[in-house]
């Protein structure tokens, strides 16, 4: 068993490069070849980082925070080669020594710390197995907003969210400083990713303790080779003491970044091709004004962005088509979908042929032109992306000339549904006009606005758009039953099927707030009865998930197959989205940039391996 | 509102006091002087001609998208034949098929601007509309009765003009357009009707405070007292006395309300608090246009020109009512 | 003159006092965003939910929350006095960066101020004294364009020509004065042009209008039959007479603009209180959107007191009743 286990587990890592290196063949890639020069100051400017908690390593949950953290200031156990493409989605050991020994039955997790990891100041202490354990402890207690504790929560034994700090958790043993073993309630071969994420990167108690109302974000003590500017300047000899000298004045989520080399940190307990360090400093400020922020790494007075968005259309033409500039536009692939839901239990969309005409109308190729063109990404034809799962583009159920949308077929599809009650091939029922449609208030989707809009007018459905700030709590809420989005997406949290349809169309995952799996697939009676929502019951994929999940146990490619098997019959039987892109991450770089890597586990900047020339800088 | 919306807001009241109703001369009625005198002023018989014309523009709106330019307002242009974004998604500019030029999904921007004249007018015409109906019968009860009623009305005014206003408005169409069902129980919904509901709501007290002056004036002349000592009920006097003298000054201060609630629509849309994007606006369109004026001044250029040409218009009309109707202002 | 003073501040604190009072019934009534499911995170529990509510006191009837709110305004709180409170969004004290904006926003308003005070009384007395002439038409055609244009578009415009086109000036943005003077002033320039043309309208056309009233006026004639320059019948007696309504109508917009300008803060990028507030009230950071209303409500409630004192000073005939 413990070969078989460990067989599929190296297996299922060779196979996560394999299959990257499908999708990502477009990933660019500036060596950082021996020749770079170290020093200087990499200048950035974002439009606003979406923190999720305040920078909180908990509790930050999206890409630029996770690149931010695994990069520069948090080591985990196991981390990514902070790089473009395939192997930008590989593992390595971070802060343990090796891989984890696998018990027999698959259920212990045993790693070993290297020696010489620090934490940064103020405390410039050896950071041990405790650290990661307090990381656990804390992640379970409510009031810290873990985020992404469900993958942790009754996985690990004994961990479950509470509502105060737990002594130890029954699961987690530290039988010396060195040493942390986890014990598993059941096989899960994705449990190495889930000791990559940057929660569970280790926290001092005596500071992280101080702060359990997810407030820690701007006290955060560096393991990684960078810290924030200043923070060395915390008094951490009490709770007290560490508030009256905090914030980090180099941290301001509403403001700006700074980080400087940590002089804990020791390279040697490193590996260059996971974290370079070229840069002494780098600072990340905020402009509200993407277009400034671009223009000013045109003319090099900036090196890098950290936007929210690719840069805007204009910025790609001109990089695109100027031969002094081409260099300078970077692309990543991006495993993540854009996709349209559609609510399995609303009108008009309750019905499968609805759906499968509103798929088979959608001009996606005007989506992805109002997204700034073939440069910002490729059609998407099903649920996960090529890069994930292996199956491409060349799988696609609803197949239009030029994916502009057919509405012959549309029509055909349309005619088999109760909602045309005349047969011409348009929804006519009055339950046809007036949809809500949730948008964001922001582009590219107001762009694209224009386009689903039109497309689905073509079969009869007119929509009413509301486009709002807070648009996930929007289709996140079970009772505002909103029977179409646009606004959705799906990314990667580690590079598994399991976090991708083997997550979001659990329907034991449904819940009144918070809600994930927004079509509603697999919504049972008595769910529907416990949240108080009089629509019912839909189809299930459960059964299918709980196959994969078992077929990923043993099967050298993490149950791929399996997987994709799901995506296709989702996308045939069910049918609970409009999936229009897989996109490209492009952003640019100022001329003074010497070295440069797209972080494919984050999907943004690897901060780690920049590098500037400041002789070149304006 | 003046600093946030740049529009002419409380300053176009700016001399707030009551306005002189001058006299009888020669036997016409102030009401004929006041008509008289604007005939003469020949900038405002032709910017009152510019709006009629708009109007008459608005109103076949639909008809030229359908008939000359043969383009409709949320038709798009994005594959070939007719393609007016490039590779990019950046739009075309004007051409032979398209006069202004496209907006960002590759609309016809020419047919865009004629319908935002529609959503202009409306806003303008039926918020200021609300707003005198609520503000000249406040106006009236404030300046009539005094007492505690003018009190608390005129109390009420001074407090709602202090407010922020274009973010009180902001802060009320995000929170009613945050859920389907908008907000009062569903009594206002998102889009065009929450936006003329919030814009009359904070531009009554204008039109209340120069009706209150005015009263107030007027009811202390003698042909008030003289109709009371007949018997005159309060009723009475306030409609069939009071009322027929406020018309020109109400007329004067609505026009002058009119551009400045166009503008206050222009700046929620501006800030992605107006109407949805289905619904053409000026201020919609120059909100795309911020992103991209770079490289598609068009988008910025036309909208911008028809909500400048149709504010000024009626701002030339105002000023040209208040000059007939107080020649003392006058140039 | 002290009892005037006290009693106008009284009125000060009850408008403020209301304004705040109806903020917080529109944004606790019909709230944007639940703060609670905000602070919850992705996967809130309903302990969880509980919890914030009541660490922010949500789970307080409405008026003990608003007594909450005001004793952390005036009495302060643990980050100091005033109170700012702690962000709903980045979880943070607000006090820094409230007070980083305020100086922003002041920088635009004072500077706009300036060009709209020379700007208009210029050409407002120009137009006067050349009344009926081409001056006279130039300057009011110029002060209808400044009533009539909307500063969104006068500024796009302006970017568009004075940036995008002729190089002249920098893009859009903010740049602290003790970074770079230069920049500092090359990047406010616009703000403050495009802001204050609307504003100079309104004082050409106001000065214009008060200085030909006062042309008419005995006193004016007396000092002319005394005798008196043309020049000096002018500038002493007819501005004087005429400026004091511009000031006290400088008081209220200077005020109001200091609260956040925020439309010329959205166009020209500026980190201030007007972004800051629409941000705010896009992620539903009601703690913000509130301090920022104090304020803003403050800032005008006490100019236009100052303008009035002010203006009671310039103007003798003003009694304090």
């Amino acid at each position: 068993m413990r070969k078989n286990t460990l067989g599929a587990l190296a297996l299922l890592l060779s196979f996560a490069l394999v299959v990257a290196a499908c999708g990502d063949d477009d990933a660019t890639t500036t060596t950082a070849a021996g020749g770079v020069a170290t020093g200087g100051t990499f200048r950035m400017e974002t439009d606003g980082i979406a923190y999720t908690s305040g920078g909180d390593p908990s509790g930050e949950y999206l890409g630029i925070s996770f690149g931010i953290f695994t990069n520069l200031l948090a080591r985990t156990l196991l981390t990514y080669y902070h790089t473009g493409g395939a192997e930008g989605n590989t593992l390595v050991p971070d802060l343990a020594e090796d891989f984890p020994v696998v018990s027999e039955d698959g259920l212990t997790y045993t790693f070993t710390l290297k020696d010489g990891i620090m934490f940064g100041p103020p405390l410039s202490r050896e950071i041990t197995s405790h650290d990661i354990e307090f990381a656990f402890r804390r992640m379970a207690v409510e009031s810290v907003v873990a985020q992404y504790e469900f993958y942790y929560d009754g996985l690990i034994n004994g961990l479950v969210l509470q509502e105060t700090l737990p002594d130890s958790i029954a699961g987690i043993e530290t039988p010396d400083d060195k040493t942390i073993i986890f014990n598993l309630t059941r096989i899960s071969p994705d449990f190495v990713y889930l000791v990559a994420m940057p929660a569970t990167a280790p926290q001092p108690e005596e500071v992280a303790g101080c702060f359990m109302d997810a407030t820690y974000g701007r006290y955060v003590i560096s393991s990684g080779p960078y810290m924030y500017e200043g923070t060395d300047e915390l008094d951490a000899s009490s709770c007290e003491a560490l508030t009256a000298s905090g914030p980090i004045s180099g941290f301001d989520p509403a403001n700006h970044s700074y980080f400087v080399r940590n002089p804990d940190y020791d390279a040697a307990t490193d590996d260059p091709e996971v974290r370079a360090n070229h840069v002494d400093r780098i600072e990340i400020d905020l402009n509200t004004n993407i277009q400034d922020t671009f223009a000013k790494i045109k003319a090099g007075e900036l090196d890098g962005a950290v936007s929210s968005g690719n840069p805007p259309a204009d910025v790609l033409q001109d990089y695109s088509t100027d031969p002094a500039l081409q260099d300078r536009l970077k692309s990543g692939g991006d495993d993540r979908t854009w996709y349209i839901t559609l609510n399995l239990t609303a009108a008009p969309f309750d019905d499968v042929h609805i759906r499968r005409a509103a798929n088979l109308i959608m001009d996606k190729a005007g989506i992805l032109q109002a997204w700034g063109g073939d440069i910002s990404g490729i059609v998407a034809t099903h649920i996960q992306p090529p890069a994930l799962s292996g199956l491409g583009a060349d799988y696609d159920p609803y197949a239009t000339e030029g994916s502009r949308g057919d509405l012959a077929a549309a029509q055909e599809e349309m005619k088999l549904s109760a909602y045309d009650t005349d047969g011409d091939g348009m929804c006519d029922a009055p339950e046809c006009s007036g949809v809500i449609l949730i948008n964001r208030a922001s582009g590219p989707w107001i762009e694209a606005e224009a386009v689903v809009v039109a497309s689905l007018a073509k079969i009869g459905i007119t929509v009413e758009v509301r486009e709002v700030t807070d648009h996930y709590t929007q289709i996140q809420t079970i009772a505002n039953n909103i029977p179409i989005g646009m606004n959705a997406g799906w990314g990667k949290d580690f590079p598994d099927s399991s976090s991708f349809v083997g997550f979001l169309f659990d329907g034991r995952g449904i819940k009144a707030e918070g809600n994930y799996n927004y079509s509603l697939v697999g919504l049972t009676e008595a769910q529907a009865a416990a949240l108080g929502v009089e629509f019912g019951v839909t189809p299930s994929v459960d059964a299918d998930i709980d196959e994969c999940k078992t077929i990923a146990l043993t099967d050298e490619q993490g149950g791929l197959d399996c997987w994709n098997n799901l995506d296709k019959r989702l996308m045939e039987e069910i049918v609970p989205w409009i999936p229009y892109l897989w996109p490209n991450i492009l952003t640019t770089i100022g001329p003074a940039v010497t070295a440069w890597d797209f972080d494919q586990f984050s999907g943004v900047t690897a901060f780690s391996k920049v590098a500037v020339d400041p002789s070149l800088q304006n | 509102m003046t600093a946030v919306t740049g529009g002419s807001g409380q300053h176009s009241e700016a001399p707030v006091g009551p306005i002189a109703v001058t006299a009888e001369v020669i036997g016409r009625s102030p009401w004929q002087l006041f008509v008289a005198r604007f005939r003469q002023d020949h900038v405002a018989l032709g910017a009152l001609g510019f709006l009629a014309l708009l109007v008459i523009v608005a109103l076949l709106a639909p008809w030229i998208a359908d008939n000359v330019v043969h383009h409709g307002p949320n038709d798009l242009f994005i594959h070939e034949p007719v393609k007016m974004v490039n590779e990019f998604g950046l739009p075309l500019g004007p051409n032979e098929q398209f006069w202004f030029g496209a907006d960002r999904s590759g609309r016809d921007l020419f047919v865009r601007v004629l319908y935002g004249a529609r959503t202009s007018l409306i806003v303008g015409v039926v918020a200021t509309g609300f707003a005198v109906v609520v503000g000249v019968t406040l106006g009236m009860i404030a300046g009539y009765f005094g007492g505690w009623r003018d009190t608390l009305i005129s109390r009420t005014t001074d407090i709602i003009l202090s407010f922020p206003l274009l973010l009180f408005a902001i802060g009320i169409v995000g929170a009613c357009s945050s859920s389907p069902e908008g907000c009062f129980g569903g009594l206002i919904k998102p889009g065009l009707q929450l936006v003329i509901f919030v814009i009359a709501l904070f531009s009554w007290p204008n039109i209340a405070r120069v009706v209150r002056g005015n009263t107030l004036s007027l009811r202390e002349q003698e042909f008030v007292d003289a109709n009371r000592s007949l018997g005159a009920g309060n009723f009475t006097i306030i409609f069939r006395e009071l009322l027929p003298n406020l018309v020109a000054p109400i007329i004067v201060y609505s026009t002058l309300l009119i551009p400045s609630n166009i503008i206050f629509e222009a700046a929620l849309s501006f800030l992605g608090m107006g109407v949805p994007q289905t619904v053409p606006s000026w201020g919609r369109q120059l909100s795309e246009a911020a992103g991209v004026f770079r490289v598609a001044w068009w988008m910025m250029f036309f909208p911008g020109m028809f909500l400048f040409a149709t504010t000024l218009g009626f701002n030339l009309v105002g000023d040209g009512l208040r000059d007939a109707l107080d020649p003392r202002t006058g140039r | 003159m002290g009892r005037y003073i006290a009693r106008r501040l009284l009125w000060v604190l009850l408008v403020v006092l209301l304004v705040t009072f109806f903020t917080f019934v529109i944004f606790f009534v019909i709230p944007p965003v639940d703060p609670a499911i905000l602070f919850a995170g992705r996967a809130p529990s309903e302990r969880l939910i509980a919890q914030v509510r009541e660490a922010f006191g949500l789970d307080q009837p409405f008026l003990m929350q608003y007594g909450l709110f005001l004793k952390r305004i005036f009495l302060g709180d643990e980050y100091g006095w005033p109170g700012f409170g702690m962000s709903f969004v980045t979880r943070s004290p607000i006090r820094e960066q409230f007070l980083d904006r305020a100086f922003v926003t002041m920088q635009l308003a004072v500077g706009a101020a300036v060009v709209w005070l020379v700007m208009g009384v210029l050409i407002g007395i120009t137009s006067a004294l050349k009344r009926g002439q081409w001056q006279d038409r130039v300057s009011m055609g110029f002060a209808l364009f400044g009533v009539s244009a909307p500063v969104f578009w006068l500024g796009l415009m302006a970017l568009y020509i004075f940036w995008e086109k002729l190089h002249w000036l920098p893009g859009t943005g903010y740049v602290p004065l003790s970074e770079d003077p230069s920049q500092w002033f090359l990047h406010f320039l616009l703000p403050w042009v495009v802001l204050a043309l609307l504003f100079a309208a309104f004082y050409a056309r106001m000065v214009r209008g008060s200085l030909l009233e006062s042309f008419g006026q005995d006193w004016m004639r007396t000092a002319r039959a005394k005798g008196l320059s043309e020049r000096k019948v002018v500038f002493k007696h007819g501005l004087r007479a005429s400026l004091t309504p511009v000031v006290s109508m400088f008081g209220v917009d200077l005020g109001t603009l200091l609260g956040g300008a925020i439309i010329t803060e959205t166009v020209f990028n500026l980190p201030g209180l007007g972004t800051y507030v629409v941000r705010s009230v896009q992620s539903g950071d009601i703690p913000v959107i509130m301090d920022v209303v104090v304020f803003a409500g403050l800032a005008v409630a006490l100019m236009s007191l100052v303008a009035d004192i002010l203006y009671a000073m310039l103007d003798p005939r003003v009694r304090y009743s």
